[in-house]
């Protein structure tokens, strides 16, 4: 057995090494299963970076991780789905998060998401990139009644390299950021270009199969005299008033004159946080 | 019996009827409204949004979403009320290539006859959904001061919609018309048209004879409702300015919300004293929080919002009587007509200034297009007498010197006529006359449209005013118009043929014609597809409802176990066809979904 796990091995890059988690019992694992998503990296690992090297392996997983137990409760961070349910909880937040200082766990999980490159470390503290709301914040915001732990803020220093290997994870609105973030410091990157039409793609689709037909007609369930003291934004606001009971999520796409994303993004939140159901 | 819609192709809003049972009806839209917007808007993905959907995002979406396109249809690039729109409206217009107008929605040019094109084209389908048939016979209605070039650019818009326009009457003819319809009534009328976007007074004279005669008509193309729509907005946002320190015209977002808004206060204040404007979440206040708009506005607050605009309606009521000659005491009948016109305080000042309480036998909203339902019954009705016949809507006549207009057939001529009127030459061994043939009732040539010219040379070489020139004016059943000019001494002859022109080529015409139809065919191909979707969705939902019952009941045999299989593998080639987009496929599997749910309910019926 041990042989075969080697012929299958080679000519693939050294896996990177598992310093936590639990046995796995099944196929010829004889370790336990590490902490990323192994198939997202090993396409990191085969394309070239934009430096022409390999793509860099994952960190080792922090070893403050949680039992298994505990773990499975926490956010997967290759999830995209509870990743939004994460940033809605954020989002819901009226005050920002207080300054964040390294700590061994919200933190440890938040950059196991998103892991800076060993070529190009994290540099602390430096400006975030300006989009509506963290993947850190989010987590933190998932994290619920807990005091927020205190994280640190980094520079993104290789913004290209961060897109591919958040895209590569799967998180789809982290790569959408970065790309965002690219093509506005320099219009004309394609690939940027590229990734962040595709990560709309995904996330446009994930979203209206979260809301199910779209000929379906939303309609507000919040009584109107209860309605200004919900929890959400003057965009939202907007998509709510534009639910009138007999124009379906088409329509309302149609009209809303905000990006299709943004706005299914929205009737999506609508929807988790019971302001607005469907017939 | 084909049947003819009427309809009115309004600025702001459309509406369309039809005569049913010999009972003149309005046909409501699919959500059962009477009015649809005149608004056409093209999405960022390049749909087409026609009437309320495409009002509800006029604002956030302003650069391509056309509004009031009949002030522009049948106009020159360089008139005066084309650079009004170019300076006012949210969409970019720009000159076509025949000095026409064109409008640019997502970089693609339209001419203006094929943007009303595609309201007709919505109300056509209005009335296809609600008779079950096609239609393709309407009578349009246009403004009185509208001059052939205006009508003849309605017409063609109506061809590209697919409608064969069999005539074009004058609003408020058609509004007397409604008013009139059984009642056989001789009388002088005015009607006092306060719509969305425009203002129209016309006074007309009813006959006995069918003939119903535009005595006067004056206006205001940019004065409606939207303007005092306009007034309530700026109300509201001076207001939270003032109490938030936020300008709510920053944001599109709320100012859409804030038109919305405005428009529906005025017309609740129509019917009670006070109303609230409430829109939570507006704005962002910049502090991860959203700020909220509630205000109570009255009746009284409105009235003084728009009182000098319902005085300048009533200013060019004034100004329009007394260039008709005419004493307030002339006019029998005063018709409201246009949606402004609930409003309590612009019947009083109707009722103010004509000495006399308005009529309320007409709908505000509807009679114009009932009118032309009507109109269009009694063409296509041989047994029916005709109601109105076919009239100049302008005076016709060439230019003289000084820059004078010479009329030579009167406004409202019935035709077919001709008039012939004797010239002479201007200036001492003039050879040559230039005829510059024009439409309209001003004393000043340039005043009036310009419908061609033509010279005519070889005149004798004589003192001034010796040569006589005979000019002719002939206006046959087609209503086409030709002059000629004949030297009386030599017996040579000019002559010019008019014809009334959009500004668009034939082949242009064709070619949105196609377009159109093509439009029409997706369109269609959608819904049908929809229609197909929602069907077999609903069968779907049905199935997997039932699928845990029936696995429990049936699995234990194999012929169970090969139904569940099959009816998977049904649900599956459903699934895939609606995935597809093929209409046909999912209409096919329809028939299996049916099938199977039948099956999975008699199963679970019978162990019940």
């Amino acid at each position: 057995m041990p042989d075969d796990k080697k012929k299958k091995g080679a000519g693939r890059p050294p896996p990177p090494p598992a310093t936590s988690g639990h046995a796995d019992d099944e196929n010829d694992r004889p370790t336990v299963n590490p902490p990323f998503d192994v198939e997202a990296y090993a396409r990191q690992a085969s394309k070239p970076t934009a430096s022409g090297r390999p793509g860099a392996p994952p960190p080792p997983a922090v070893p403050t991780f949680e039992p298994e137990e505990t773990r499975s409760k926490q956010i997967t961070l290759t999830n995209e789905v509870e990743l939004e349910k994460a940033r809605e909880m954020s989002a819901v937040r009226s005050e920002p998060p207080p300054p964040r200082h390294a700590t061994p766990s919200a933190l440890s999980m938040a950059d196991a998401r998103a892991p800076s490159s060993p070529n190009h470390p994290a540099v602390m503290p430096g400006p975030r990139s300006p989009t509506p709301a963290s993947i850190e914040a989010a987590v933190l915001g998932a994290i619920g009644s807990s005091p927020a732990p205190e994280i640190t803020e980094r520079t993104i220093e290789d913004p290209v390299a961060e897109m591919r290997e958040r895209f590569s994870l799967g998180d789809y609105t982290g790569a959408l950021e970065m790309a965002e973030l690219i093509l506005a410091e320099e219009p004309g990157n394609l690939e940027a270009a590229e990734c962040g039409e595709n990560c709309r793609t995904v996330l446009e689709n994930m979203f209206a199969a979260r809301l199910g037909p779209l000929d379906r007609v939303p309609m507000v369930v919040v009584p109107r005299t209860q309605m200004r003291w919900l929890s959400i934004d003057h965009r939202a606001g907007f998509v709510l008033s534009l639910i009138d009971g007999s124009s379906s999520v088409e329509m309302i796409l149609d009209v809303c004159g905000m990006p299709r994303l943004d706005a299914l993004r929205i009737l999506h939140e609508l929807v988790q946080q019971k302001i607005v159901a469907f017939r | 019996m084909e049947k003819v819609i009427g309809i009115d192709l309004g600025t702001t809003n459309s509406c369309v009827a039809i005569v049913e049972n010999g009972v003149p009806t309005v046909i409501p839209n699919r959500g059962g409204y009477k009015t649809t917007p005149s608004m056409v808007a093209v999405t960022e993905a390049g749909k087409r949004l026609v009437g309320h959907i495409a009002k509800r995002q006029a604002i956030t979406n302003a650069e391509n979403t056309v509004y009031a396109a009949k002030r522009l249809i049948g106009r020159k690039w360089n008139s005066p009320q084309v650079k009004n729109a170019v300076a006012t409206s949210s969409y970019r217009i720009v000159q076509g290539p025949h000095a026409d107008v064109r409008i640019v929605l997502r970089d693609k040019e339209y001419s203006v006859s094929e943007i009303s094109a595609m309201v007709l084209q919505e109300m056509k389908l209005i009335a296809e959904d609600y008779l079950g048939e096609s239609v393709s016979k309407a009578v349009v209605t246009v403004p009185a001061y509208f001059n052939d070039n205006q009508r003849q650019a309605t017409k063609d818009a109506g061809e590209i919609a697919g409608l064969d326009v069999i005539r074009i009457i004058n609003e408020p003819t058609a509004a007397a018309l409604s008013y009139g319809y059984g009642k056989n009534a001789e009388k002088t009328i005015a009607v006092y048209d306060f719509g969305g976007g425009t203002f129209d007074i016309s006074i007309l004279e009813i006959g006995s004879s069918g003939v119903f005669k535009v005595v006067a008509t004056a206006g205001d193309t940019f004065l409606g409702g939207e303007d005092v729509d306009a007034r309530i907005i700026d109300w509201l946002v001076h207001g939270f300015k003032e109490e938030h320190g936020i300008d709510l015209r920053q944001d599109r977002m709320a100012l859409q919300r804030l038109k919305d808004a405005a428009e529906k206060a005025k017309c609740e204040l129509s019917s009670v004293r006070e109303t609230e404007v409430n829109l939570p979440f507006i704005i962002s206040s910049g502090r991860n929080e959203a700020l909220h708009l509630q205000r109570s506005i009255d009746r009284k607050t409105l009235e003084e919002l728009s009182s000098d605009l319902i005085e300048r309606t009533v200013d060019i009521c004034r100004q329009t009587l007394e260039d008709a000659h005419l004493e307030k005491g002339d006019i029998e009948e005063v018709l409201l007509v246009g949606g402004m016109t609930r409003m309590p305080k612009i019947q009083q000042a109707v009722h103010d200034f004509f000495e006399k309480e308005p009529s309320k036998g007409v709908h505000p909203d509807e009679s114009v297009a009932l009118g032309a339902s009507i109109q269009g019954a009694a063409l296509i009705d041989d047994k029916q007498e005709m109601v109105l016949l076919d009239v100049t809507p302008h005076a016709l006549g060439i230019m003289t010197q000084g820059g004078y207009f010479e009329e030579l057939i009167p406004q409202n001529t019935t035709v077919p006529t001709h008039r012939t009127k004797i010239f002479t030459t201007s200036r001492d061994n003039q050879t040559a006359v230039k005829i510059v043939v024009m439409q309209g009732e001003s004393e000043r040539a340039e005043e009036n449209e310009l419908l061609g010219e033509f010279i005519l040379t070889g005149l004798r070489r004589a003192a001034k005013g010796t040569v006589e020139i005979e000019v002719t004016f002939e206006i046959n059943a087609d209503g086409i118009v030709s002059v000629h000019a004949k030297d009386l001494e030599t017996g040579k002859e000019q002559s010019i043929e008019v014809t009334a022109s959009s500004g668009l080529t034939r082949e242009e015409i064709k070619n949105m014609m196609e377009g159109a139809k093509d439009y029409m065919v997706e369109r269609r191909s959608t819904e049908e597809f929809e229609a197909a979707k929602q069907e077999a969705e609903r069968i779907v939902g049905e199935i997997e409802r039932l699928f845990p019952q029936v696995e429990q009941i049936v699995a234990a045999s194999d012929f169970g176990r090969d139904a569940i299989e099959k009816a998977r593998a049904i649900v599956s080639k459903a699934r895939t066809a609606i995935g597809k987009r093929d209409v046909a496929a999912v209409k096919a599997e329809i028939e299996g979904l049916s099938r199977t749910h039948r099956m999975f309910k008699g199963v679970v019926a019978k162990t019940h």
